[in-house]
């Protein structure tokens, strides 16, 4: 009964605010400050999503346990948008439309990110996804006066397979390379942009096939591959079937090491591609190994808390979380205010100093951080002996 | 390489080939193609792993799953079939698809969604390791492992269909429902037997497939449906050496035409080779053509 009580007086005190012309604004929400976290939080990207949520939590009990900003409490909505660009537009919507909303740490996936990025060009506000590797998003990040929206603290595809490919060259010192690669954006994008660096280095790419996500056989372009006699083979995609031609390349006798990109960063590559998945090399944006003393005590904090693992999507979420409660604290809680100061943070001088490094962007609202290079070894992953930055 | 291709081909042509038989048997009988064929399949992988963790042996697990999915056949027909089979025969055709849809996502809620090994201790190491090798051709024991499955199974299954008294009644069936009932054929439990059969054929696809590849996933018999379907109408659909022959031409066209021709068009070579059969040759390779009955 006291609920339906209450239920009327909001009404009633709704309707109220709706003839006075809602000259008071949001008053109800003055304790808090909310942020917008779009992610999957089921399907089957629904394990990532809880990785990011995990970065996010830790950093928003950080901040409140301290007071919070200004006084107030900061607060995250977590919206599930399945990694479906569909679910991505309406949650969009719900967000800007949401006037104590502020600011956004997401989406997750970049064909997501892609879907909703519009509605907040057009609407106005800033968004900062910690995880959207896919290169379109730097064009699309800008509304017509030229302001930036979006910004990342995650690294390229362009990217990593530009260094991947240096990697190969100047760490391996492997000159004939072969790239087995998705046929999607993702592993398009990676292909390229490593065959592009490759051929500028001198390398001899002795191999091109592609393959279609949920294939099961790889064993027709691997043989081929295996034709080339390739001394590195560069697999555009993700872990699952990353495994299956890791344990098939083993199989026809293609002993040659691998690499990979953010897409392979998953314990299941192991479980999957067991005793094959040795001699991987591949692209990570933080290292828990060779971090500073700031992000060691993340690391530990995050182990208590969850009790596994920390990875580097909850790194790089924390580290967003952080910038956003950053800008807000400086500037206020105001979208087009929070925007200017995000793009503001220009150069390494001005970055914020997390756990994942230095976070800064360019005039696209892409971070310039360095990668890092993790190896499959005895079934564990390990930092690559030699890092090249 | 040509002849490692050869090689990979034909043991991918001989599990479509296995769950083509599946496609034909049914379709023979029936006339309904049954779209949840492929789920059979990815439940036959499904079903063994959960036998070996609770224990058993492999192959006391792999014979479990195929009696498991044999089981699940029969029970498919039953439950979605049989109350359609004077229906039209699209409002089956699209029960099937139901059906897919649902083992698909009983599969996901059971295992997860996410793709899982097969257990490697429960396999002898010596299985990934080379059997034959000529020259530049090897040949590992999985695959001959494979090789002598389909046979015994095709060679076992070609003598139920033409030696034993349940055969005869299914190849009456498939050319005359009304006739074989007048005879005093027992036409459900003649089906029964059919889905039983196909069911446990295309089981055992799916897990010689779980073990060559390492994975599976709950979304496996999709497209492996659709191939060994495909096989299955190249063949000549309801003619089971044609589902035989329709696979290995697939599976070697396959992969002949993703290591020669165009890796991103691999499934295209295939369905092109089909096609291509289907226009100068519409009931198949070794299909006889009928005229359509009213």
């Amino acid at each position: 009964m006291l609920g339906r009580k209450m239920t009327r007086a909001t009404v009633l005190a709704a309707a109220l605010g709706l003839t006075l012309g809602l000259s008071a604004g949001p008053a109800a929400a003055a304790d808090t400050i909310k942020i917008a976290v779009p992610s999957p939080f089921t399907g089957s990207a629904a394990g990532y999503g809880e990785n990011v949520k995990a970065g996010v939590v830790m950093k928003l009990e950080e901040i409140n346990a301290a007071g919070g900003v200004g006084g107030k409490k900061i607060e995250a909505v977590y919206l599930d948008e399945q990694c479906e660009p569909r679910e991505a537009a309406t949650v969009s919507s719900s967000i800007v439309n949401d006037p104590d909303i502020v600011g956004i740490v997401g989406h997750l996936c970049s064909s997501a990110h892609l879907a909703a990025l519009p509605t907040y060009v057009r609407e106005g506000i800033a968004a900062i996804t910690p995880t959207a590797t896919n290169t379109t998003i730097s064009s699309k990040s800008k509304d017509e006066k030229g302001l930036t929206w979006s910004f990342r603290n995650v690294y390229r595809d362009d990217f990593q397979g530009k260094f991947l490919a240096d990697y190969t060259d100047k760490v391996l010192g492997l000159k004939k390379v072969a790239v087995f690669y998705e046929n999607n954006d993702y592993g398009i994008g990676l292909k390229e942009a490593f065959i592009k660096e490759a051929k500028a280095l001198g390398l001899t790419v002795v191999g091109e096939e592609a393959y279609k996500k949920g294939d099961q056989d790889y064993t027709p372009q691997l043989t081929k591959i295996k034709g080339g006699a390739p001394e590195a083979m560069f697999i555009a995609g993700y872990y699952p079937e990353g495994a299956l031609i890791a344990d098939q390349a083993k199989k026809i006798g293609l002993n040659v090491p691998k690499m990979g990109a953010d897409g392979f960063d998953n314990a299941d590559y192991i479980k999957l591609g067991g005793a094959a998945a040795d001699n991987t090399y591949l692209t990570a944006p933080f290292l828990v190994e060779t971090a500073g003393a700031d992000a060691k005590k993340f690391i530990d904090a995050f182990k208590a808390k969850y009790k596994r693992d920390m990875d580097w999507m909850s790194a790089n979420a924390y580290d967003a979380a952080g910038m956003m409660i950053d800008a807000i604290a400086k500037v206020g809680p105001d979208r087009a205010k929070i925007r200017a100061y995000l793009a503001g943070i220009d150069s390494p001088e001005k970055g914020y100093k997390g756990v994942t490094g230095v976070n800064y962007f360019d005039a696209n609202g892409d971070c310039l951080k360095p990668a890092y290079v993790k190896t499959v070894k005895d079934g564990k992953f390990v930092p690559a002996p030699k890092q090249m930055n | 390489m040509l002849e490692q291709q050869l090689v990979n081909g034909f043991t991918l042509g001989l599990i479509y080939a296995l769950i083509a038989v599946g496609y034909t048997m049914v379709y023979g009988v029936i006339e309904l193609i049954n779209f949840a064929h492929g789920e059979i399949y990815m439940l036959g992988a499904f079903l063994t792993l959960s036998f070996i963790s609770m224990g058993l042996p492999l192959p006391l697990a792999v014979v479990l799953a195929m009696l498991a999915a044999a089981a699940i056949g029969v029970l498919l027909d039953i439950v979605a079939y049989r109350p359609l089979r004077e229906a039209p025969r699209l409002a089956a055709l699209i029960t099937a698809i139901g059906m897919s849809i649902f083992l698909q996502n009983l599969a996901m809620i059971i295992w997860g969604s996410r793709p899982l090994p097969f257990p490697r201790q429960a396999l002898p190491a010596f299985f990934s390791e080379p059997a034959l090798t000529f020259s530049d051709v090897t040949i590992s024991w999985m695959q001959m492992l494979i090789y002598a499955v389909a046979v015994v199974l095709m060679v076992g299954l070609n003598l139920v269909i033409t030696k034993t008294r349940v055969g005869t009644a299914m190849r009456a069936l498939a050319q005359n429902q009304t006739a074989a009932a007048l005879m005093g054929i027992n036409v459900n439990r003649v089906i029964t037997f059919t889905f039983a059969l196909g069911s446990a054929m295309g089981a055992m696809a799916g897990i010689m497939v779980s073990m060559y590849y390492n994975t599976m996933y709950p979304t496996m018999g999709y497209l492996a449906g659709v191939k060994a379907f495909a096989a299955a109408v190249l063949g000549g659909i309801g003619s089971v050496p044609g589902a035989m022959l329709g696979g290995v031409v697939l599976g070697i066209a396959e992969t002949l035409g993703a290591g020669y021709l165009s890796s991103p068009y691999r499934d295209g070579v295939a369905y092109a080779v089909m096609i291509l059969v289907i226009i100068f040759r519409p009931s198949g390779l070794l299909g006889r053509a009928v005229t359509e009955k009213a």
